[in-house]
């Protein structure tokens, strides 16, 4: 993309600043009413997870062997697993599991994308070459066998999917902060600043942190349902969220076996992780049409 | 990227060896298979030695196996090679195809909702569960394919959909909202009003511009490709390097790991480095910039 | 220079590793070099294809989750399937209609027993072939043995350490094929001399185990470092000679033509690996494969999908001489109480356990030995009872207070990724019947490796594991587990009552067999019932569906293998 063309853009967004990051969240719901109904959705949900252990009708992990299995019934909405457990209980509670990994690894990839990607783009030189390298690197590796990587080293934990999750996400962050830094320090506002003086790093943390934030919301939104895709991959092959934890991933790969016997016990996680994911993206591409013209341009 | 993954495997502080032998093995066994892995010299001279010997092509001996891994890689890697090639080519048929009518069609609801919902669906859905659904429905209840490959090409084309339906999803997606940008462009109605039809219009030119994204895309999908590889293999039991990943973590079998990964992301560079390639083929801009 | 990196990495892969990738990937640029590799690979290929057609569609059809590692029983505790059908033994160990077991002959004609237990004297069979067409000689049996001994990474030393000279050998440095052993003299071609260190009444079992596989020492010598490894070495005159594997995606048999003993009714067998539980049970439905190990599957499903009217006499039930218990470390600040361990063992609800996750299929044993095993008693049985109220009262008595969590203490039990789907089930019970008499019960996984390197450093908190008898003797599961201080500890138990652990080593010494198993049945009681060293769980039956061809098939009767080909008959 032609620099010139990028720093006009920037700069028109710069002068559009007219208009809050609220104000065009709000032009959002009026135009894009799906997205507006997922982020309604993802809101209802977290309050649903946040509140688990009052809204459950059972405990976490509490069994009933004799009633293993169960269809759904009066005292079971969604039936029972294969311990008795109630499985509407277990969404609930997997909610809070999925959601923190879907959230967490994505916010901790944020802060070192967003560290790392102004570092490069604004000192530049060798730490510049060094930072991207290893951005290409990272994105160079399949995730999965990056995860693969990190359980060899740390062993199976809820911790352990934490840093590969993070460590999977940070590079496509670093870019993206990166080359908006670099089209920003070029801008005259922030040259007149470092004309007068301001230190480098009030210059990256008020004036070009906040104007690439738009695109970073867009990023973490998406970065959310691919962390919980993978979550549920990684159950599959058994490195992921561990029993008797109730994560969704872990969920459906518990219930496979019994796609015959119990339909709904796999089928139930599996629509969470479907609903809450497509929720994400329609929620990131709602975004990316009102926050960041650049992104959705390219 | 050897350099980091290598390290990445070594900061471990248990030791591979024991956790192979099992029982009944002596101090003295350990450390004399310590010596004869080369794991009691020190870190660096253990990466010279594996720096040298990767561009012999030598990736070391599985812990497990015996096996030099690169022969294991070798025996493996056509599967992958098949599996991912097929799903790819999936990928973009079904992709393009799909995108394409659904802008053709775009005021047609009904396919344009069609499409477009099986695009969405396999967005949402994780491999695993994308390849266990196909399986049951037209492998078990339909009978059309086989259960389980054995490598051989009919038997590998569920498993390819199955990986590829991710890609595809998000290819005919792009497709799509590219090609009904473009067709909004003024060239597309120039070229209209030059008499030419309106199909060969958006394959002609249409087309040729919306592949650009796409193309770059796809060369980012190969990495989760080969990561979603390694599910599909598990499924539908085809003993590709996926299999050798996951079978690897069960036995602590660095060697192995170590190969594979290494290998591995060294196809998604060769990757990368083939989809600029095409890019700039494509795209004369940057032909001319170059 | 980021391109320029990259390209010399591709370099590197190029020339060494890419010599597979033709059909789709590549670019146009692959030099003559590349091709020609590429050739090579498509005619391995080409012959794997072939090879993969040979099997006819009258092979029976069997498939495992995981491939072995190792074809040389020497160097494994767990890959014993292959072997036991490649090679043959001295002796087999027979499962008869009462359940009990005896020894038969095999290789083995006949033998004589000196009147002070030492000396063993065997004559070997004179028609016995191995599957290159060379004898098998009581060299070759000696070659075995003596590499069981000496080679310095076998772990199965146990098996043999009885014999005279094997400490020396399996103590000494390295392995040569030349080696010798005091306890061991070969008189002639089928005629050779055992000598034991001290008497043990267990020692022909020994031989009949898969560590008594005998080896033909020329194809031993010749595949040098990769016997095990490389498939065409596994000489050995069994029924049958493997005759492809592909790691991880499976393996061939075929009938042995020198084979001595009868022509078994599958002249060929086709093992796919299968890694996914639900793909292999809709393979069997599908009729892809002939014999379904239910271990894959959850009761549930057993019970919902073949103990139906469909699968009516298809389904065959293995009483598995094993047993399943729980472990607990007495070196745990809490678990060295001898009341916290009783209040554990009454927790625990087995009854519904074994109803709800077994569907009823097994037994629920109150000592170490299971029903079938010689020494199993009555009369150490029915004195157990799941009692939470008085269990949780053991831990009041026994001083303890509750926190401010509502426990008492807490405990962690480690679950090996590799466990069943039942074993996990079981697990997160026993962890509610915990938490429920007031132990903040955790579970902790690991993968299998790391696991096993756990255990067998004694540090292991708490885990639930099966022992199944590798003969049928009360000896081989006590002696395994509270032998020796080493035992224990390599169990995870570290059971600390040392004059328990004499009893058990003099016990291996009895000669009178009345006065020994009543000796078993007490120190049986003893460790259990007083000392709480073991928490018995329950002994679960391995079910197996089998196809319409398959006329009967016996599951072997301990629990290292399940499958002897030769055994399984065809239906007509």
């Amino acid at each position: 993309m032609d620099e010139s063309i990028r720093n006009q853009e920037s700069l028109q967004s710069q002068i559009g600043e007219k208009d809050g990051i609220g104000e065009k969240l709000l032009r959002m719901c009026r135009q894009n009413k799906l997205a507006a109904f997922s982020a309604v959705l993802i809101l209802v949900i977290i309050l649903m997870a946040i509140l688990a252990p009052v809204i459950a009708p059972y405990g976490e992990a509490e069994q009933d062997l004799l009633n293993r299995l169960q269809g759904p019934s009066a005292e079971h909405l969604l039936g029972t697993d294969e311990l008795g457990r109630d499985v509407f209980t277990r969404l609930l509670y997997g909610a809070r599991v999925s959601l923190t990994i879907g959230i967490l690894p994505s916010l901790i990839s944020l802060a070192v994308g967003v560290i790392a990607g102004l570092l490069a783009g604004y000192v530049g030189g060798a730490v510049d070459y060094i930072i991207m390298r290893l951005a290409d690197i990272m994105l160079s590796i399949p995730s999965l066998l990056l995860a693969m990587v990190v359980t060899y080293t740390m062993g199976t934990s809820t911790v352990t999917l934490f840093v590969a999750l993070s460590m999977a996400g940070w590079a496509s962050v670093a870019r993206v902060v990166r080359s908006q830094t670099l089209s920003l320090k070029e801008s005259e506002y922030i040259q007149a600043a470092q004309s007068i003086g301001v230190s480098k790093l009030v210059i990256m943390l008020r004036h070009i942190l906040p104007n690439c934030l738009p695109s970073l919301i867009v990023l973490f939104t998406l970065n959310i349902p691919s962390a919980i895709l993978s979550e549920s991959s990684l159950s599959f092959l058994g490195i992921g969220v561990q029993m008797p934890q109730a994560s969704w991933g872990l969920m459906v790969n518990q219930a496979k076996e019994f796609l015959f016997t119990a339909p709904l016990l796999f089928l139930s996680p599996c629509l969470a992780i479907m609903i809450v994911v497509l929720a994400f993206n329609f929620l990131g591409d709602g975004l990316r049409d009102v926050l960041d013209p650049y992104m959705n341009n390219q | 990227m050897v350099l980091l993954i290598f390290l990445m495997l070594r900061i471990i502080p248990g030791d591979a060896v024991s956790g192979l032998l099992g029982d009944h093995v002596s101090q003295n066994t350990i450390d004399r298979l310590t010596a004869a892995m080369g794991l009691d010299k020190p870190m660096w001279q253990q990466f010279v030695s594996y720096i040298g010997n990767l561009f012999k092509g030598d990736l070391g001996i599985s812990y497990t196996y015996g096996l030099s891994v690169s022969d294991m890689i070798m025996e493996a890697f056509p599967y992958t090679v098949k599996l991912t090639a097929m799903a790819i080519v999936f990928a973009w048929a079904f992709g393009l195809l799909a995108g394409i009518i659904s802008a053709i069609y775009y005021q047609n609801k009904l396919l344009d909702r069609l499409f477009m919902g099986l695009s969405l669906m396999g967005l949402s859905m994780p491999v695993f569960m994308t390849s266990m659904f196909l399986q049951y429905l037209l492998a078990f209840k339909l009978g059309w394919f086989s259960l389980v490959s054995d490598g051989s090409w009919p038997t590998m084309i569920l498993p390819a959909i199955a990986l590829g339906w991710n890609s595809a999803g998000s290819i005919a997606r792009m497709t799509r909202s590219s090609l009904v940008e473009v067709m909004q462009a003024d060239y597309i109605d120039t070229a209209k009003a030059k008499g030419l039809r309106y199909r060969a219009v958006i394959v002609g030119h249409g087309l040729k511009n919306a592949m650009l994204p796409v193309i770059t895309m796809m060369a980012l999908q190969l990495s989760s490709m080969l990561s979603g590889a390694v599910i599909t293999e598990s499924i539908f039991a085809i003993p590709g390097i996926g299999r050798l990943a996951t079978t690897a973590i069960t036995n602590r079998d660095m060697p192995v790991l170590q190969g594979t990964v290494i290998f591995t992301t060294i196809i998604v560079i060769a990757g990368n480095l083939l989809a600029d390639l095409l890019y700039s083929v494509l795209d004369p801009r940057i032909r001319k910039g170059q | 220079m980021k391109k320029l990196l990259s390209l010399l990495l591709c370099a590197a892969m190029v020339l060494t590793l890419l010599a597979g990738c033709s059909s789709s990937s590549s670019d146009t640029s692959s030099d003559a070099t590349e091709t020609e590799e590429t050739e090579t690979t498509t005619e391995t290929e080409a012959t794997e294809a072939e090879e993969t057609a040979d099997v006819s569609s009258d092979a029976l059809q069997v498939a495992w989750s995981a491939d072995i590692e190792t074809l040389d029983v020497h160097q494994t505790t767990d890959d014993y399937q292959i072997p036991l059908n490649v090679y043959d033994r001295l002796f087999e160990i027979q499962l008869n209609d009462d359940g009990s077991t005896s020894l038969v002959n095999s290789v083995a004609e006949s033998y004589t027993v000196s009147d002070d237990a030492l000396t063993y004297e065997f004559t070997l069979r004179d028609d016995v072939y191995f599957s290159d067409g060379t004898q098998l000689t009581a060299y070759d049996v000696a070659f075995s043995l003596i590499r069981l001994l000496a080679l310095d990474t076998s772990v199965q030393t146990d098996f043999a350490a009885c014999i005279l000279g094997a400490d020396e050998l399996i103590a000494a440095e390295g392995y040569s094929y030349d080696d010798t052993c005091e306890g061991i003299v070969v008189t002639d071609d089928t005629h050779l001399t055992i000598t034991l260190a001290y008497a043990f009444a267990g020692f022909l079992y020994e031989l009949a185990t898969p560590a008594g596989c005998i080896y033909s020492q020329a194809a031993v010598e010749a595949a040098g470092d990769s016997f095990g490894t490389d498939y065409t070495y596994a000489i050995g005159s069994g029924p049958y000679v493997i005759t492809s594997w592909t790691r991880d995606s499976g393996m061939t048999l075929s009938y042995n033509e020198y084979y001595w003993g009868e022509t078994p009714d599958f002249t060929e067998v086709n093992i796919q690996i299968i890694p996914d539980s639900s793909t292999l049970s809709m393979m069997f439905q599908n009729g892809e494969i002939d014999i379904l190990d239910c271990d894959f599957l959850d009761s549930a499903v057993v019970s919902a999908t073949y103990k139906t009217d469909a699968y009516e006499g298809k389904l065959v039930t293995a009483n598995r001489l094993g047993t399943s218990y729980l472990a607990l470390n007495e070196n745990d600040e809490y678990l060295s109480d001898v009341s916290v361990r009783k209040a554990i063992q009454m927790a625990i609800d087995r009854e519904s356990i074994l109803a709800a996750i077994f569907d009823n299929d097994g037994s629920i044993p109150d000592g170490i030995y299971p029903e079938g095993l010689i020494g199993y008693t009555e009369d150490n049985q029915g004195w157990l009872e799941y009692d939470p109220e008085a269990a949780e009262q053991l831990l009041i008595d026994a001083g303890y207070t509750k926190d401010a969590d509502g426990y008492y203490f807490a405990m962690e039990i480690a679950n090996d990724n590799d466990n069943s789907t039942s074993r996990v089930n079981v697990i997160q019970v026993i962890a509610e019947e915990l938490q429920a008499i007031g132990i903040n019960c955790t579970i902790t996984n690991y993968d299998h490796a790391t696991w096993l390197d756990l255990r067998n450093s004694g540090e292991m908190t708490a885990y639930v594991s099966t022992w199944t008898a590798d003969y049928n003797d009360p000896d081989n599961f006590i002696y395994t587990f509270f032998g020796t201080e080493a035992n224990t500890a390599q169990r995870s138990l570290n059971y600390y009552n040392t004059e328990v652990m004499a009893r058990v080593v003099a016990a291996r010494a009895i000669v009178d067999d009345d006065e020994r198993l009543a000796e078993y049945a007490a120190l049986e009681y003893q460790i259990v019932a007083e000392d709480a060293a073991w928490v018995p769980l329950y002994s679960s039956s391995h079910l197996f569906v089998l196809s319409d061809r398959i006329e009967s098939f016996v599951p072997h009767w301990a629990g290292y293998s399940d499958f002897c080909f030769a055994t399984i008959t065809r239906a007509e």
